[in-house]
């Protein structure tokens, strides 16, 4: 099966194709059942390599390739390297997008495009497992483009409604900007290295050779940094995710939660002993991070809009990935890549159950669901348990893994992350208590709310489990550590070491303030305190409700580049074209009196025709167009003859 | 007769056939005109599929098919045809354009017989411009090219048409008659006197640095122009525009890559020195038309003039890849001729279909077309972001080529250019979001999507667009043994680079 891993990419891509020309559009469409199957078979492969790769019974890594094209003596190559991360994301990948694309039976059932959604759905994850096998960075960059372009592409699905449609740029841009820098980084490597086979530089690495001097590390490291930051919403990139709730919510769940964002950690952890060899880089990893999971904890408190509110919490959480990883705690950043893939997917199908089922996304306009939707309520209440980390659900055993690498590389920053924590318990249970607790407030969106077909419940039911379990499974004598793991080359893997036994307890109390904090706010069926403090403390409010502002800074960056624009084509139109236009029009003009000097002396009168015109008008080259063409003509002919002179007389 | 000639002149004998024919009879004149250019391109195929591309162990260029007759013997000069790896895949690309432009062309209905008189004896300049190896017969093609572009630009034209056809004339021009005064000066200074572009290829080791700089600059001024490299390229938007589309389609897509053609067969390989000296300035120039022409793209309002100042951006890139004098960077700069031809080239097709049926460019006019035409959607969304390079079409790998051969040359001006890309992505995307996307502007309910014609000619340049993204080695194979060779010719020069 390993030695087949390279189908599972090229499934999903030869399904997407088989839809996007196949069969008939429309909302019966019977060609998105191809999708699942897809799908399925690929759940199927990636479990059977997961459960031998724990078992110990496949030697990893595997590593296979084929030339792809070369260019002078370097052959590029197109191939796979599976080792421990790549089997546990081919995992996660593989599962997340069979539940979603179950799921988007019932939640797209009815749509006119349905067949287009599958096979945009299935080309996605074509392009993320591609990115997730890929042995060489330059397939890893085409792989993070093409899944940034699926992410457009669903993002505007509904396109004819303007937020999408300007969402999914947003989008696109900002990622790009990201891109740039992997784009940069990727040539500072290959110019230093010589390749960008992560197989070879690993190799290197591993060996001590000096290919990459510090500083040369530290600028790929930072270059690198910055494309996760794009693709993975981090400080101050990550402008476009909550925008990119406007896609259908299975897609959120999918790429904008469970899979794609997670794409730029992957990508940290992939070049990883690049960062270990670079302290500097490292740092930036952990402290982008610490600031993107705090910055957005506290916007999430704010937030009314449900899907809003999860994406607030997906920065959030991706930031304490990169700071599981910046801190040293490679294997408690990844762990919790997977758990967070889990809950925060529920989370999110669980929020489309609900927007499904009271055509809304404003938490005001919802209320007492929980009567309503009762798989739902119970589902969405197991995944905010396991995203606050209450003790021995999922969330808890990856969270507290950070946490205890964060303290041991600096108290101050686990303070911070600590903090965040209790943030993060407090705005998931505001959200539970706003949506599905206390009284009614839209009593017509109530009445009209029902739970969701099984198409939809069965994932979630799926997810909830994974949530609760799979924390446990998989710390559960050191299986992950077993399989993920990192050698550091230079010391600083602080992860064996011990933290104080207080450290748990105090995660522990921050959940119970968290929760008792949105108990008291949020628990009591009126909103008349959390409106008064919001009075009170209006200023910060705004500015929060304003993601810091962020957007009005990159909107101020795209209106200054159109002004730049604007000046550019100025500049092209009225000066560099005057230049030649008017120097055209004086070397005419010499040409002209030229002519009048030949036809004066030669001629003898015969001035009257072309060389007065020509001459008259050599103010603007407009003018010319009443020479004639033949003129010119004639220059070619006499360079010809002269030529031919200056050949015969030699 | 070798088959480059079958295929530099059996535009011609179509072109002659074509002045026999009464002008009433236009489905004749179409189809003899189209089946012109289709013997023309199957003959490419047949050169192609007996070319041998070599190995990148090769000691000297392999110049194969070569045709060599005396012309004129009193001044040594040859009827002499050749292709390698640099010139064969642009004169695919340039009869396989043309075919496609042709059936394109069939649309077209006022003077038929004149318009398709002259975009044949267009190709068969174009062509000879390849294929040629003799300085002398590589001018007269060059010229070929001027007079029939003149004509199809100020007769076809749109509303400015004559202004466009006489600053298209007047520069290219301008720039030929130095690259002329430039031919002449190698004509003399090599012994004996020899327009042989191979044999001249021998002689830069003996020319001064001095004589190879001022002949350098006279040949880059014919070059430049045609590329366009900044500031050289005002004519380019406007002529654009008033083209045509077919003709606008082989103006981007072939007449711009015979500047960079030109580039790499004389300015690198006859006047080394020279180009060495002025490479400084031209990795400045290539920077310039990156981000410059990006942000003037992202400035316009009419789709046709924003495709057209891409072109501008798009071949900085070609001469980011030249500047990097590598093998990387050469191979990067080649593809991205071919896929610059292939993309922009589509690119303008698709504005004219729009044009055709709307009759205004302007991309504020429209709104959520791709509901109503959503084979045009697909297919234009496609080649825009193959323009913007994207992974898995054929942009990426070229784009990707040249930052990355560019990149251990010039560091910072690699680095800067690199933002070139961002405003690439940012005006296509706004572009597609403003026709395509968003509320259905009900002005357009009468509009109809693609038709048979447009199709046929649009949808072979969208399969290659994926087939060399996916699979570049089509492609690339052909070339990179000629790349490395030409990239290494020179061991003792360009130290600074390597």
């Amino acid at each position: 099966m390993l030695e087949q891993v390279h189908w599972i990419p090229l499934i999903p891509l030869l399904a997407s194709l088989a839809i996007l020309f196949g069969g008939k559009e429309g909302p019966h469409s019977k060609m998105p059942l191809l999708g699942v199957a897809a799908m399925g078979w690929c759940l199927l492969q990636s479990s059977w390599i997961l459960f031998h790769a724990l078992t110990g019974r496949y030697a990893l890594p595997y590593y296979h390739t084929i030339p792809w094209f070369s260019y002078g003596d370097y052959v590029m190559t197109l191939g796979v390297l599976i080792d421990g991360p790549a089997v546990v994301m081919l995992f996660v990948v593989t599962l997340v997008s069979f539940l979603v694309q179950l799921y988007s039976l019932g939640y797209m059932h009815g749509d006119p495009r349905l067949k287009r959604y599958y096979a945009f759905l299935s080309f996605f994850t074509a392009a993320m497992l591609g990115l997730v096998v890929s042995s060489n960075l330059f397939v890893f960059f085409a792989c993070w483009e093409l899944v940034g372009v699926s992410s457009y592409l669903l993002i505007g699905f509904w396109f004819e409604k303007p937020g999408p449609a300007y969402a999914s740029k947003k989008a696109f841009i900002t990622t790009k900007l990201g891109d740039l820098g992997f784009f940069i980084g990727l040539m500072i490597l290959y110019t230093q290295a010589g390749t960008l086979d992560l197989s070879m530089l690993a190799e290197r690495a591993k060996l001590g050779i000096e290919y990459l001097p510090l500083e040369v590390a530290t600028a790929v490291g930072i270059c690198f940094l910055i494309g996760a930051a794009g693709k993975s919403a981090q400080v101050p990139l990550f402008i476009w995710l909550p925008d990119a709730m406007e896609g259908p919510t299975p897609v959120s769940a999918l790429i904008h939660a469970a899979t794609m964002v997670a794409a730029g950690i992957y990508l940290v952890a992939r070049t990883y002993f690049i960062y270990d060899a670079a302290p500097l880089a490292m740092g930036a990893v952990a402290w982008v991070g610490l600031f993107t999971a705090l910055l957005a904890a506290t916007m999430a408190v704010v937030a009314y809009d449900i899907k809003r509110v999860l994406a607030f919490s997906t920065i959030s959480q991706l930031g304490y990935m990169m700071l599981g990883l910046g801190v040293y705690g490679y294997t408690a950043g990844l762990f919790h890549l997977t758990t967070h893939a889990f809950f925060k997917a529920l989370l999110f199908l669980g929020a489309g159950s609900v927007i499904h089922a009271v055509h809304t996304n404003d938490m005001r306009e919802m209320g007492g669901l929980s009567k309503r939707m009762p798989a739902t309520f119970l589902t969405m209440a197991i995944g905010t348990l396991a995203i606050s980390g209450f003790p021995f659900l999922s969330g808890w055993y990856s969270k507290e893994a950070i946490l205890h690498a964060v303290y041991l590389h600096n108290p101050m920053m686990w303070l911070v992350a600590l903090g965040t924590a209790g943030l993060t318990t407090f705005y998931m249970f505001r959200l539970v208590y706003l949506t599905f607790l206390g009284q009614s407030r839209d009593h017509h969106r109530w009445d009209h709310a029902h739970e969701s077909p099984p198409v939809m419940t069965v994932p979630l039911w799926t997810l909830a489990a994974l949530s609760i379990g799979s924390g446990f499974l998989l710390e559960h004598e050191g299986l992950f550590a077993k399989l993920v793991s990192f050698e550091s080359g230079h010391g600083g893997g602080h992860e064996a070491a011990h933290a104080p036994v207080w450290l748990g307890a105090a995660a522990v109390a921050v959940f119970a303030a968290g929760l008792a904090a949105a108990h008291r706010l949020y628990g009591r069926g009126d909103l008349s305190l959390a409106k008064s403090l919001r009075e009170r403390f209006a200023l910060a409010a705004d500015a929060l409700e304003a993601r810091y502002y962020f957007d009005d800074f990159f909107l101020w960056l795209v209106s200054l580049s159109d002004r730049l624009a604007a000046a550019m084509h100025w500049f092209d139109d009225q000066i560099v074209d005057a230049i030649f236009v008017d120097g055209w029009a004086l070397v005419t003009r010499a040409v002209a009196e030229a002519h009048r000097f030949f036809d004066d002396f030669v001629v003898d009168g015969a001035v009257d025709g072309v060389g007065a015109v020509t001459r008259d008008g050599g103010g603007v080259l407009h003018r010319l167009v009443r020479g004639q063409v033949q003129e010119y003509l004639m220059y070619v002919a006499l360079a010809m003859c002269l030529f031919t002179i200056i050949l015969t007389t030699r | 007769m070798g088959i480059l000639s079958v295929v530099i002149f059996s535009p011609l004998i179509a072109a002659i056939a074509l002045l026999f024919l009464p002008k009433e009879k236009t489905s004749w004149i179409r189809g003899v005109g189209v089946a012109g250019t289709a013997v023309s391109c199957i003959a490419s195929v047949f050169a192609f599929l007996a070319f041998d591309p070599g190995t990148t162990q090769m000691t000297s260029l392999s110049i194969q098919l070569t045709e060599k007759l005396v012309w004129i013997p009193t001044f040594n000069i040859h009827y002499y045809l050749g292709v390698d790896g640099l010139s064969l895949p642009l004169v695919i690309l340039t009869t396989f354009l043309c075919l496609l432009a042709a059936i394109y062309s069939c649309g077209i209905e006022l003077r038929v017989k004149e318009f398709f008189f002259w975009y044949l004896i267009l190709e068969v300049g174009m062509v000879g411009v390849f294929c040629a190896l003799d300085l002398f017969l590589f001018y007269m093609f060059w010229e070929i090219t001027l007079v029939p572009m003149y004509f199809l630009i100020g007769v076809w034209g749109g509303p400015k048409k004559e202004y466009a056809a006489i600053k298209f004339f007047l520069f290219t021009l301008f720039g030929s008659v130095f690259m002329l005064l430039g031919i002449l000066a190698v004509y003399f200074a090599s012994e004996p006197n020899s327009f042989d572009m191979i044999e001249l290829m021998r002689y830069s080791g003996t020319w001064s640095r001095e004589f190879q700089i001022i002949v350098f600059l006279g040949f880059y001024l014919g070059f430049a122009i045609k590329v366009p490299a900044f500031p050289f390229h005002t004519w380019l938007p406007l002529a654009h525009v008033e083209a045509p589309t077919p003709v606008s389609v082989i103006l981007a897509a072939v007449l711009l890559k015979m500047g960079t053609y030109g580039l790499l067969r004389v300015s690198y390989g006859i006047l080394p020195l020279g180009f060495e000296w002025f490479l400084p300035a031209f990795v400045l120039i290539a920077f310039i038309n990156i981000v410059y022409g990006a942000l003037c793209a992202m400035a316009q309002t009419d789709m046709k003039k924003m495709v057209a100042y891409s072109s501008i951006n798009h071949m900085g890139y070609c001469m980011l890849g030249i500047a990097a004098v590598s093998a990387t960077g050469f191979n990067g700069a080649m593809l991205q001729m071919i896929n610059h031809g292939i993309i922009t080239g589509a690119l303008f097709m698709f504005v004219g279909v729009i044009y055709d049926r709307a009759h205004t460019r302007d991309i504020g006019a429209f709104g959520g077309l791709g509901a109503k035409l959503p084979v045009y959607a697909a297919l234009m969304s496609l080649a825009c972001f193959a323009s913007l390079g994207l992974p898995g079409l054929s942009g990426f790998v070229s784009e990707f080529l040249c930052f990355l051969g560019a990149f251990k040359a010039w560091k910072l001006y690699t680095i800067l250019s690199v933002s070139g890309l961002l405003v690439t992505a940012a005006f296509f995307l706004r572009m597609l979001q403003k026709v395509f996307l968003g509320p259905f502007n009900e002005k357009w309910a009468g509009l109809r999507d693609m038709n048979a014609r447009e199709l046929i000619s649009v949808v072979p340049l969208c399969v290659l667009m994926v087939l060399f993204g996916v699979w570049p080695s089509f492609l690339i194979d052909i070339m990179n043994p000629t790349m490395t060779v030409f990239a290494g010719m020179f061991p003792g020069l360009f130290q600074g680079l390597r």
